[in-house]
C-alpha cells in the first residue's frame, strides 16, 4: 500500500508537469492546427531561463519563473511570425520549420550556457511532509498547485475574455473568424505566445526536479506530446488529464515492469491511441488539418 | 529523424565507396619523415559533447607538451581531431577515414559503444587504440591494439565490494541500475563480486536511462531498509535517485563508481543528499597527489577550467603512446603495439601495467563525499 501510494504521487507531480507541456501543444494545435516540434526545446529554454535568473541574479523563484515565460513568450511570437507567411500556403513546411525551430533552439542554448548543463537548487526549504510513512515532497505540492492555477486562469482567459473568445473562434472555423473580424495573424501569434508561456512554466518547475541541460526537452516534448494525444490533441481539459494519465502510467509501469516500462507505457498509450483515435476527450471541430 | 538517418546512410555508402579496400598498406611506411599523425577520435556535438571535449583537452596538453620538448625523437606529432558524436555508426565511419589516411594510432573515444564498434576495423588496419571506455566489453574482444587508459567496471565494482562488504561488514545492499551500457556493465560487475561475497541483495530495480521519476522503485527499496544503496547510472541520473532517495526518508549509504564523485553528482543530489556517499574512482580529486596537483594546475592554466578525471585519463593515455612511439620511433602497426603494452607508467590514475586484455590500471580507489568533493577514505 505504501508503495503504491508513494508511486502515485510521484506519477501526479510529473503528471501535472506533463500536463503543462500537452496545454502548450494543444493550444498551438487548437488555434492553427499545428504540431509546434520546437515544444519541448522552448520548455528547455524556459527551464534554462528561469534557473539562469534564479541563481545568477537570486531573484526569488516566482519572479525568475514570470521573466522566464515573458523570455520564452517572445521567443514563441518570433516563430509564429516567422511561420506566418507559410500559414494557409504550405503546411508541411510548417512543421518542418518548427522542427527547424527547436534545433535552432538547441544549438543556441548550447552556445549559451554551454553542453554540460547545471543543477537548481529547490526554492522550496521545508523537508518533505510525511503521512503515515508516505513522503510528499513539498516541492511536489507547490508544482501540483502551481500547474493547477495555470490551468484555471487559462480556462478563464479562453472562456471569460473577448481575445479567448476569438481564439476559440479561430480554432472552431478560421475563415468564418475572419469574415467576423477577427485577426487570425494576432490570434495565432497570441496562441504560440501562451503555449511558449506554458512550456516555460512546465521547464521552470521541472528545473529544481531534474537537471537542467540543452538536450533535457526531448524526452519531455516527448512525453507531452503523448499525453496531449492521449487526452486529445487540441482539447485543454484532455491535455490535463492525458498529462496526468500519462505521469501515472509512466510512474506505475516503472514500479512493475523495472527495464521494460518504457516500453509498457508507450504500448499503453499505442493501445489507447487505436482504440480512440481521438483521444479521450477528442473533438472534431479543431481538426483543420 | 528520417532526414538524418538518410544523410548518415549516404555518408556511410560514400565513406564505403571510397576507402572500399582499407589501405593498410600504405600506412605504415608512407611517411617515415614528416610529422607523425594521431587521430583523436571523441565526441563534439551531440549530447555527450562534453565528454568528448574534455578529452580532447586532455590529449591535446599532453600532445602539445611534447612538441615543444622536441616531438618524438625530432619529429612532431599530428593531432587531428575526429567528430565521432558519440554514435557507433560514425564511429565505424572514421575508423575507416583513419586506417586509410596514415595515422599511426587513435585515441578515444569516451564511449564504449563506439569504441567497441570501431575495434575490428582498427584491428585489421593494425592501429593501436587508446580507448577511454572502461566497460568490461571492451577487454572481452582481447584485441592486440585496444588498449584501455583506465580500469573496466569490473575492477571498480570489486574494490567497492571489498570496501563495504569485508572492510565495513555491511551486507543489506541494494542495488539500483540503469539498463543502460553503462548502467547494465556496473549491475553485473557489482553483483558478481557481492555473489563472490555471498551476499545477496535485498532489492535489485533497475531503471530505464531516461527515466527521471524513481518513487516506484525507491518505494520498493524502502520496504528492504538497506544499508547501501548501489547506484549503477551515469551522473545526473544518480544525482536524481540520490535526491529522490532522501526525500523518501532512506537512509542508506550511496556507493557506486565514479559517477558518483563528480560535481554534477553531487549537486543534482544536493550537498546534503550526497554527503557520506562511498565512491570508488581511480582518480579522486584534484589534490589526491603532489603530481595530480600539479597537473591540475597546468591544466586551469591552459584551459581556465578545473580538470578532472576525464581528462587525467585522455592526459595519461596520450602519455602513454607518446612514450611508446619513442621507443618505435614514430613506426606503426605491430610494434607500436606491443610497445604501448611494455609501458610501465606511473600515471595520474595509477600505475599502468597492460595485460594481454589491454587493460592497464588494476586498482580503483575507495573516496567519500564532503561538501560536494571527494576525499580519499584512509581508514581502509
Amino acid at each position: 500500500m505504501q508503495v503504491f501510494l508513494q508511486t502515485l504521487i510521484g506519477g501526479v507531480t510529473f503528471g501535472a508537469v506533463y500536463a503543462l507541456v500537452a496545454m502548450g501543444f494543444s493550444i498551438v494545435y487548437r488555434t492553427m492546427g499545428l504540431v509546434n516540434f520546437a515544444h519541448g526545446s522552448v520548455v528547455m529554454i524556459g527551464a534554462y531561463a528561469a534557473s539562469t535568473f534564479y541563481m545568477a541574479s537570486k531573484l526569488p523563484f516566482a519572479v525568475a519563473i514570470i521573466v522566464a515565460i515573458a523570455v520564452t513568450a517572445l521567443i514563441g511570437l518570433v516563430i509564429e511570425r516567422f511561420l506566418r507567411p507559410l500559414e494557409n500556403k504550405d503546411f508541411t513546411l510548417m512543421l518542418i520549420g518548427t522542427i527547424g525551430f527547436g534545433a535552432v533552439l538547441e544549438a543556441g542554448a548550447v552556445l549559451v550556457w554551454g553542453a554540460t548543463g547545471h543543477a537548481v537548487p529547490s526554492p522550496v526549504a521545508t523537508g518533505p511532509i510525511d503521512v503515515a510513512g508516505i513522503r510528499i515532497p513539498t516541492y511536489s505540492l507547490m508544482v501540483i498547485a502551481v500547474a493547477a492555477a495555470a490551468t484555471g486562469l487559462l480556462a478563464l482567459f479562453l472562456q471569460r475574455t473577448k481575445r479567448g473568445a476569438a481564439m476559440q473562434a479561430v480554432a472552431m472555423d478560421h475563415q468564418a473568424a475572419t469574415a467576423v473580424g477577427i485577426h487570425v495573424g494576432r490570434s495565432n501569434a497570441m496562441a504560440f505566445a501562451i503555449g511558449a508561456g506554458l512550456a516555460a512554466l512546465a521547464g521552470s518547475l521541472i528545473g529544481p526536479m531534474l537537471y537542467v541541460n540543452p538536450t533535457m526537452g526531448g524526452t519531455l516534448g516527448i512525453k507531452g506530446f503523448a499525453a496531449a494525444m492521449l487526452g486529445g490533441f487540441g482539447s485543454m481539459p484532455g491535455a490535463i488529464v492525458g498529462g496526468l494519465v500519462f505521469g501515472l502510467l509512466d510512474s506505475f509501469a516503472a514500479g512493475n515492469f523495472q527495464e521494460y516500462s518504457e516500453l509498457v507505457t508507450f504500448l499503453v498509450f499505442a493501445v489507447i491511441v487505436m482504440v480512440r483515435p481521438t483521444g479521450i476527450f477528442g473533438e472534431a471541430t479543431v481538426n483543420r488539418a | 529523424m528520417r532526414f538524418t538517418s538518410f544523410s548518415i546512410a549516404a555518408a556511410a555508402l560514400m565513406a564505403l565507396a571510397a576507402c572500399a579496400p582499407p589501405g593498410q598498406s600504405q600506412s605504415s611506411e608512407s611517411n617515415a619523415t614528416g610529422p607523425i599523425k594521431i587521430a583523436n577520435v571523441n565526441a563534439q556535438s551531440g549530447q555527450l559533447s562534453s565528454l568528448g571535449q574534455w578529452e580532447h583537452k586532455g590529449v591535446k596538453l599532453a600532445i602539445d607538451e611534447a612538441n615543444k620538448a622536441g616531438g618524438v625523437n625530432g619529429r612532431q606529432i599530428q593531432l587531428d581531431l575526429f567528430d565521432s558524436q558519440g554514435d557507433p555508426t560514425i564511429g565505424t565511419n572514421v575508423a575507416r577515414k583513419i586506417s586509410s589516411e596514415g595515422y599511426v594510432a587513435m585515441l578515444g573515444t569516451a564511449e564504449s559503444a563506439v569504441t567497441l564498434a570501431m575495434a575490428p576495423i582498427l584491428k585489421d588496419a593494425k592501429i593501436p587504440n587508446i580507448t577511454s571506455g572502461q566497460s568490461p566489453k571492451l577487454a572481452e574482444l582481447k584485441s592486440p591494439f585496444l588498449f584501455l587508459n583506465a580500469p573496466t567496471s569490473v575492477t571498480f565494482d570489486e574494490t567497492l565490494a571489498k570496501y563495504l562488504v569485508d572492510d565495513k561488514g555491511l551486507k543489506n545492499i541494494a542495488l539500483i541500475s540503469n539498463n543502460g551500457a553503462y548502467g547494465a556493465g556496473e549491475h553485473d560487475a557489482f553483483l558478481a563480486s557481492l555473489k563472490s561475497r555471498n551476499v545477496t541483495p535485498s532489492a535489485d530495480e533497475v531503471v530505464t536511462p531516461d527515466q527521471k521519476d524513481f518513487n516506484a522503485n525507491l518505494a520498493k527499496i524502502r520496504e528492504q531498509d538497506p544499508e547501501v544503496l548501489f547506484i549503477g547510472a551515469e551522473e545526473v541520473q544518480s544525482g536524481l535517485i540520490a535526491k529522490q532517495a532522501r526525500e523518501l526518508g532512506l537512509k542508506a549509504v550511496f556507493a557506486g563508481g565514479a559517477p558518483l564523485g563528480t560535481d554534477v553528482y553531487a549537486t543534482t543530489a544536493g550537498l546534503e543528499n550526497a554527503e557520506g556517499t562511498v565512491v570508488s574512482s581511480p582518480y579522486l580529486s584534484n589534490d589526491a597527489s603532489e603530481e595530480i596537483k600539479a597537473f591540475a594546475a597546468k591544466y586551469k592554466a591552459a584551459y581556465n577550467e578545473d580538470a578532472r578525471m576525464h581528462v587525467a585519463k585522455a592526459y595519461d593515455g596520450a602519455s602513454i603512446l607518446i612514450e611508446a612511439l619513442k621507443q618505435t620511433n614514430g613506426e606503426g602497426g605491430q610494434k607500436l603495439a606491443d610497445a604501448i603494452r611494455g609501458v610501465k607508467r606511473a600515471g595520474l590514475l595509477g600505475n599502468y601495467n597492460y595485460d594481454a586484455n589491454g587493460v592497464g590500471i588494476h586498482e580503483t580507489k575507495i573516496g567519500l563525499v564532503k561538501d560536494g568533493k571527494v576525499v580519499p577514505e584512509t581508514a581502509s
